[in-house]
């Protein structure tokens, strides 16, 4: 096997594209978590983002239709979660994982028609330059338009809660909702849209799973990358930049384990499917280790049902 | 502009519990007004129908002869009424500055013009792009206090605002209150500490389970009558008792008591001596901060300190842990009665257990006995005057004197030979005091002691027998009570000599 230049590039180009839900699915949590509500569903959310993309694009050969129904969904399942435990106070724990086991149910029992028909071909861009430029081009061009939404995604993540207004109110009902209702800010809204952009996005994360990755519909087929996202985010201590470097670390030891695997190395099959999740944490808790910007980016509140006095 | 704020006939009931009962009252500005009042007598209610955090179910606000409707604390910002809460409000991870415009109106640039302009005037120094976690409480309130000023205010209303606040604050946050009364803003000012509203205020409405009681101005009012007014009964002076000059056989000896640590917001005891004897109380006073936290945790046992000897009834407990402690009979009240003392999310009966592993039956074969510990709990709410029967109440819903009861019975339990107790009335009503003083006192007739370890002088000339002076980690010569008068006190609390 040749490990030459241009092979690293079209390596690092599908490591990149593995790596595309994580950051979507994650820096949609992120910004739940960030306005304190702690959504377990994120699994769950996803797979009915992937399957009812791939049934929109199915039933109407657009795939434009597809990608916004398959966030639309995402956002209609966090509706419910939303309900629950911004309305209904609910525990945030349990209706989250019951959202994803919820998730996981109805999308299998959605897919069932559409298990063996064969995806299509989404449209990528810049494809001429893929070809014409080595190394460089299989990195940055070919790709998809979500892959290109997804690695600018977590720098406007961070825009977003750093310098906006809108931002510094989410952070402000993620660290005292209290404080936050009695400074007059509508903490319910503003968790509810958090909530539902999460879901937005951990939808958009399941149809680029059903429509680009693998183009088509298997039951299950998010196989938890769902909590992986969910990992990263706490393990990346709510920093969009650093879930991005967590994902493609992710992305990359995955990718590079499968080919460790092909070309034999001596090592436990075991051990290597678990170096992602291995040294995705560790390198994650290497670069978070200031105790003090730890404090400063965890939402206090996460979790915590909030209700107003009356 | 003159500003006229009045209150008529609020109620609000919630179940069980009437907050606040007719409420009719009138402020104007160029005056300090004062709600005095114990906890729970409903002058937080008040102050967050006012401030438009919770609704009244009667009776209407007027400012300015102009019917308030009040129903967020959007419309009390609108009608530039601000409210420093006792609890802040602010945002721990933001910076000072991301706190103070989140509900600002201008930008950033115009709004850090104006924020300057205002720590300018009135001499505050804060550094604005720092998260608020890093600031003292003094600092944190003026925080708040900026946030209130922002927006002009006519009304400001203070909950409890020294609760919170070393001396010296205390003293910077009245200089500033006259300021802004000077300025016109009308201020009401909310408290149960009696000597705050006769050094502050001009006018002081007493209230008690929910009514108002009485209003005058504060030049003829003294601190019994304020005191009477506010407990709705007289009082009972408590006399110092009479020292035990008899010599009794020391029941607790410290030896060498040396405490070195690297965290730099701990401070390191430097070889303390020291002695209790049987039915005496030693008093040790100090600002906080000299070392108190860790001398009370050095003989509570929760740091373990090496070379230090501790005698306590003829036995070596240097060693031993807080609950190893106990068994001898040695009982602790910590300073923080929330984090420390008890467990807020657990109900009154289970905190009851914590500390009794042993001595008593409340566990049989590694199972909790229920019903001898809710009874004992019981006997605990009576014996204390706790101002509930109810076990099954979470401790949280418990006010903080009524907690220090149920602490303080729970640990006079198991009869205990010596209790320590670290500033055990701290931000408690007249009532509480009194009642947690003549509990104090009991103990020592009783022939057990006491250490009291306390910021209060005026507790600790009152309860001790002989007092002590903690400063930078030293101790002072131990004198006999009868010997120390306040000034003395002042003097080496401030790091000075006497004699």
């Amino acid at each position: 096997m040749s490990l030459d230049i241009s092979f690293i590039g079209i390596l690092i180009g599908s490591i990149m594209a593995s790596s595309v839900p994580l950051i979507l699915a994650a820096s949609g949590e992120l910004i739940t978590e960030r306005s304190g509500v702690l959504n377990l569903g994120v699994e769950g959310m996803m797979i009915i983002g992937a399957i009812s993309g791939f049934a929109l694009m199915v039933l109407t050969d657009n795939l434009f239709i597809a990608i916004v129904g398959s966030m639309l969904s995402g956002i209609i399942i966090s509706l419910i979660f939303g309900f629950l435990t911004q309305s209904l106070l609910t525990n945030h724990v349990a209706t989250g994982l019951a959202l994803t086991i919820f998730g996981i149910g109805l999308s299998a029992m959605l897919g069932k028609n559409y298990v063996g028909i064969p995806g299509k071909e989404f449209p990528v861009l810049f494809s001429g330059l893929k070809e014409i430029i080595p190394f460089f081009g299989p990195i940055l061009f070919g790709h998809s338009v979500v892959l290109y939404f997804a690695f600018t995604l977590p720098f406007l993540t961070n825009y977003f809660l750093k310098k906006t207004k809108l931002g510094l109110v989410v952070r402000a009902v993620g660290d005292s909702p209290v404080s936050a209702s009695n400074q007059g800010i509508n903490v319910i809204l503003i968790r509810y849209s958090c909530i539902l952009y999460g879901g937005a996005m951990c939808g958009l994360a399941g149809a680029y799973l059903s429509l680009i990755y693998t183009p088509q519909w298997i039951e299950n087929m998010t196989a938890g990358r769902g909590w992986i996202a969910l990992a990263l985010v706490v393990f990346a201590t709510w920093s969009p930049i650093k879930v991005l470097i967590g994902a493609l670390i992710f992305g990359g030891i995955t990718i590079l384990q499968l080919h460790m695997q092909a070309i034999g190395f001596r090592i436990p099959v075991q051990f290597l499917s678990a170096l992602p999740y291995l040294m995705t944490i560790i390198v994650l808790v290497v670069i978070s280790r200031d105790s003090r910007k730890i404090k400063l980016n965890t939402p206090t509140s996460l979790g915590r049902i909030f209700y107003k006095e009356k | 502009m003159a500003t006229d704020l009045r209150i008529s006939n609020i109620s609000k009931i919630y179940p069980g519990c009437i907050a606040n009962d007719n409420v009719s009252l009138q402020f104007k500005s160029g005056k300090i007004y004062a709600l005095l009042g114990e906890n729970g007598a409903g002058k937080s209610t008040l102050v967050k129908i006012l401030s438009g955090v919770i609704s009244p179910d009667n009776g209407e606000v007027y400012l300015n002869e102009k019917n308030l409707k009040l129903s967020s604390p959007l419309d009390a910002k609108k009608n530039k009424i601000g409210m420093v809460f006792q609890h802040f409000n602010l945002f721990e991870t933001l910076s000072v500055f991301e706190n103070l415009s989140i509900d600002a109106t201008e930008d950033n640039k115009s709004l850090r013009i104006k924020i300057n302009e205002i720590l300018k005037k009135y001499n505050f120094s804060i550094d604005l792009d720092v998260p608020v976690l890093n600031l003292s409480a003094g600092q944190k309130q003026k925080v708040e206090i900026i946030r209130c000023l922002l927006r002009s205010p006519k009304v400001l209303i203070m909950d409890e605002p020294t609760s919170v606040l070393t001396e010296q604050e205390t003293e910077e946050l009245f200089i500033s209150l006259k300021k802004f009364c000077d300025e016109g803003i009308l201020i009401i000012y909310i408290t149960h500490k009696l000597k705050e509203v006769l050094s502050l205020c001009d006018e002081v409405a007493v209230m008690r389970k929910g009514k108002v009681i009485s209003v005058s101005q504060t030049q003829n009012e003294k601190v019994e009558t304020l005191a009477n007014k506010m407990v709705g009964q007289k009082l009972a002076k408590i006399k110092k008792k009479i020292n035990i000059s008899k010599i009794k056989d020391e029941i607790f000896k410290v030896k060498h008591l040396n405490f070195h640590s690297d965290d730099p917001f701990e401070t390191n005891l430097i070889n303390l001596n020291f002695s209790v004897k049987k039915g005496e109380c030693l008093g040790i006073a100090g600002i906080s901060g000299n070392g108190q936290n860790e001398l009370f945790q050095i003989l509570s046992g929760e740091i373990i300190t090496p070379d230090t000897s501790i005698i306590f009834r003829n036995k070596e407990i240097a060693k031993l842990n807080p609950k190893q402690r106990r068994e001898y009979l040695m009982a602790f009240s910590p300073e923080d009665r929330i984090s420390q003392a008890a467990v807020p999310e657990l109900k009154i009966y289970e905190n009851v257990a914590l500390n009794n592993f042993k001595s008593s039956n409340f566990f049989e074969k590694g199972l909790v006995n229920e019903r001898k510990i809710k009874e004992h709990s019981k006997k605990i709410l009576s014996d204390f005057s706790v101002n509930t029967e109810n076990v099954e109440l979470k401790s949280q819903f418990l006010s903080g004197g009524n907690l220090q009861k149920l602490i303080l019975g729970r640990e006079l339990i198991t009869a205990p030979e010596l209790l320590i107790c670290y500033n055990p009335t701290w931000g408690l009503d007249v009532g509480a005091i009194n009642y947690i003083h003549e509990t104090l006192i009991k103990i020592n007739d009783q022939e057990k002691s006491t250490i009291l370890i306390s910021t209060d002088t005026e507790e600790l000339l009152k309860l001790s027998d002989r007092i002590a002076v903690i400063y930078k980690g030293k101790l002072s010569k131990i004198m006999p009570s009868e010997e120390v008068t306040p000034e003395k006190l002042g003097v080496l609390m401030g790091g000075g000599s006497i004699d």
